[in-house]
């Protein structure tokens, strides 16, 4: 026979022959023994010599890896690159990171067990194994118990194996021959598949685009869109009230603030301005009283803005004696809260900016109606 | 004297001296730490003994055929649960010692006053008694109908367990959540965990299998279990593996529900034992009682390996031991304390139980020679 053979199978009838069939193969010392049955048959992987699979190791060493990578990494995320207290536990809490672990050990361990079984042990993708091609394949799948002596390298003897075989008791003697081409993985068939998944992807993407270009309204997920939450100018129906967002409590003060002027202005008149009359402070109130102030109560404060005469306003002067009376809380208020057609100017000032303002008004008022005594004063 | 005999003597001599120090315990001890410790013998012997029926229902309920030549083992070991009835009987006297729910201060709790009822002295006994009752039951139909097929050889048994097991297994359910709830959360009758009876479960499963293996391996030693092979022991040593996992993520889930949830009554259960001297005792149990034989019994061989098996089995059974003294003894606000009265309580309990299982060792078949399966259950293999 030639040297080309791939293997020599012996069929068998039952499992007790070809057990006893094999350590008289084995001893042969021809080529690799192999067996192909029905099902599998209780001891056969220690009559062939089999070697232990190192796929239990795979996984163990791959599960542990899967529960390190996990620990490191939610350690990583939560205590070291932005750790946040949440549900008052310490950043580091490993209690939370457990059930994380556990999933990525078992992704881990399944994925080896399954991929490392299928490519890396059985070398999967292939196409077709010689032993397909055989005509003992229909008995293999049936009630044929076979055993294969496959060459080992080129000096294999096919006649020898088959005479082994039949003297160890085989009831037929087939000789496969090597398969013209290589049944494993192919550059060319990684080729293709990269290029039909390419086609894919560019057939899917393609499809895509032009169906919502031209069927807007045709949403395939609409799922992002609907979400429930709140828009920006829209009606919320979780609230009451109807609003999506909510105010904050009467009397709420937020952090690092003092307690604004919500009450009457006849209440604020005992709030203190907390500034200090330095130029830093004149500095800040003039730059804000000129940006929100002046528009409307003049430069020098006496109503007379730049916007006055366009719109018809009567905006108070602050020259007159009533409000040279005013202690500094009312002004205060006024800016805080508005008066008559004046607008709240919480939302524009800052509470510094605020009393600065105050100030700023309190030296027009004084520049507007100098006395001799003031002129001794000495500026540097 | 033979050395069966001399063993026997022994054993005797072991529990005569534990009862010394156990009546030592009561008299000078103090009766809380005595009624403690009692209370502890009784849960470790009843769940040994639950535990190993379960072994024996499970074969029937599931039609396993690999572990009918050794079911006389755990059959044996079931027997447990008679020798746990007296126990029991006698801790029933604890319960106005050690738990709150029965003490006269109850009344006046006011959580434990809408619980008065269920964890009163009369129905919380009563509740036992049931429990007693069930175990008997359990035990006539399973252990007694298997002894009683080595004579008569009938295979009905087969077919009337077989009908018996699911319906047992209601009533295992029931009776270890009951022993469970009412002799060790009982102890802390605020604190409540609707998962303590399957971390209980786990635990007696454990027990029951560990010396299942034991007791296989005895006997293989004395060449009485002609035909167990390895395969055998590799599907006990697989079990004792998964239920490791089992009794750690039951465990493990118990605990962090808690922990995440951070209710005041809830969370105390593991504030005392993560807190001073019982943390070092809780992160023990966890490497005894899941990382070392978890590891100890990963790879294939191991589980087949009657070496590797009987250190487990041994582990095992010690980590049960711990695993029931963690739950029972922090209950009572006490430190852990391991001195003459534990030593005599375990002295006087293990040699009692190890006197109890040699004599049912010795009774009859050592294998259930009745069983038509006993056959396929001789040939089995992986």
């Amino acid at each position: 026979m030639s040297e080309t053979s791939y293997s020599v199978l012996g069929v068998f009838a039952t499992p007790d022959a070809l057990m006893a069939a094999i350590p008289k193969a084995r001893a042969a010392k021809l080529g690799t023994v192999e067996a192909y049955t029905p099902y599998p048959i209780h001891g056969i992987d220690d009559a062939l010599g089999l070697r232990r699979s190192p796929l239990g190791g795979m996984v163990l060493v791959m599960g542990i890896l899967g529960a390190v990578t996990a620990f490191g990494f939610q350690y990583w995320i939560s205590a070291i690159d932005y750790p946040i207290i949440t549900g008052g536990k310490p950043p580091d809490s490993w209690e939370a990171f457990i059930p994380i672990m556990f999933e990525v050990t078992v992704l881990f361990a399944t994925f080896t067990a399954g991929l490392g079984m299928l490519l890396l042990l059985n070398k999967l993708p292939f196409f077709g194994h010689p032993v397909l091609s055989s005509k003992a394949i229909t008995g293999i799948t049936r009630d044929r118990y076979v055993l294969a002596i496959e060459a080992e390298h080129q000096g294999f003897d096919s006649a020898a194996a088959a005479k082994t075989l039949k003297e160890a008791g085989a009831i037929d003697v087939e000789v496969l021959p090597a398969p013209d081409r290589s049944p494993f993985l192919t550059s060319d068939f990684i080729l293709r598949t990269l290029g039909g998944i390419f086609v894919a992807c560019l057939v899917a993407g393609l499809t895509m685009f032009f169906a919502t270009k031209w069927f807007p309204l045709l949403r395939p997920m609409a799922n992002m869109q609907d979400q429930p939450r709140l828009n920006a100018q829209k009606p919320s129906a979780f609230f009451k009230d109807g609003h999506g967002m909510q105010r904050p409590v009467a009397g709420t003060v937020a952090r690092g603030h003092l307690p604004t002027a919500t009450g009457t202005q006849e209440a604020a008149a005992t709030l203190v301005n907390p500034l200090p009359r330095t130029k830093e402070m004149f500095a800040v109130g003039r730059k804000a009283y000129l940006n929100r102030c002046e528009v409307c109560h003049g430069v020098v404060g006496n109503g007379q803005g730049s916007l006055t005469a366009a719109y018809g306003a009567k905006p108070a002067n602050l020259q007159a004696q009533q409000f040279r009376d005013y202690p500094d809380g009312k002004i205060y208020w006024a800016i805080v809260n508005g008066k008559n057609a004046m607008p709240a100017h919480a939302a524009d000032l800052t509470e510094t900016q605020r009393w600065a303002v105050v100030h700023y008004v309190r030296a027009l008022q004084r520049a507007q109606n100098a006395k001799d005594e003031d002129l001794k004063v000495v500026a540097p | 004297m033979s050395p069966n005999k001399h063993t026997s003597t022994l054993l005797w001599g072991a529990t005569a001296l534990g009862a010394l120090g156990v009546l030592g315990t009561y008299v000078t001890a103090g009766h809380e730490r005595f009624w403690a410790n009692w209370v502890l013998w009784f849960v470790l012997i009843f769940t040994l003994g639950l535990g190993s029926l379960f072994i024996v229902a499970l074969e029937h309920l599931v039609s396993a055929r690999w572990s009918v030549p050794i079911r006389r083992i755990p059959e044996r070991l079931a027997t447990l649960l008679l020798l746990a009835i007296p126990v029991g009987l006698i801790a029933l006297f604890a319960i106005p010692v050690l738990y709150p729910g029965a003490r006269p201060e109850a009344a006046q709790h006011p959580i434990l006053v809408g619980k008065a009822f269920w964890l009163s002295l009369p129905f919380f006994s009563v509740r036992t008694l049931i429990a007693f009752g069930l175990c008997v039951l359990g035990l006539a139909v399973l252990v007694g109908g298997s002894l009683k097929q080595d004579t008569t050889k009938d295979p009905a048994f087969n077919f009337r367990a077989r009908k018996f097991a699911p319906a047992f297994m209601a009533i295992f359910a029931l009776v270890i959540t009951m022993i469970a709830f009412d002799w060790i959360s009982g102890l802390t009758p605020e604190w409540y965990s609707d998962i303590f009876g399957v971390y209980v479960f786990a635990g007696a499963f454990l027990s029951g299998l560990a010396a299942t293996a034991l007791s296989v391996l005895y006997l293989q030693d004395q060449d009485r279990l002609e035909g167990v092979r390895g395969d055998h022991l590799y599907n006990l040593g697989a079990f004792l593996f998964a239920f490791t996992v089992f009794w750690s993520y039951i465990g493990f889930a118990q605990y962090m529900l808690l922990w995440y949830a951070n209710l005041p009554d809830e969370v105390i259960y593991y504030k005392v034992r993560l807190a001073g001297a019982w943390r070092a005792v809780t992160i023990s149990l966890a490497f005894l009682h899941f990382i070392l034989p978890f590891f100890a019994l990963v790879t294939r061989d191991s589980k087949k390996d009657p070496k590797r098996l009987r250190r487990v089995a041994y582990l095992m059974l010690g980590a049960h031991v711990l695993d029931m003294y963690w739950l029972i003894f922090p209950a009572l606000g006490a430190k852990p304390c391991f001195s003459w009265p534990e030593l005599s309580f375990a002295l006087f309990f293990i040699s009692g139980i190890l006197l109890w299982v040699r004599g049912a060792m010795q009774k009859g078949e050592d294998m259930p020679v009745g069983d038509p399966f006993l056959r396929e259950g001789l040939e089995f293999r992986l």
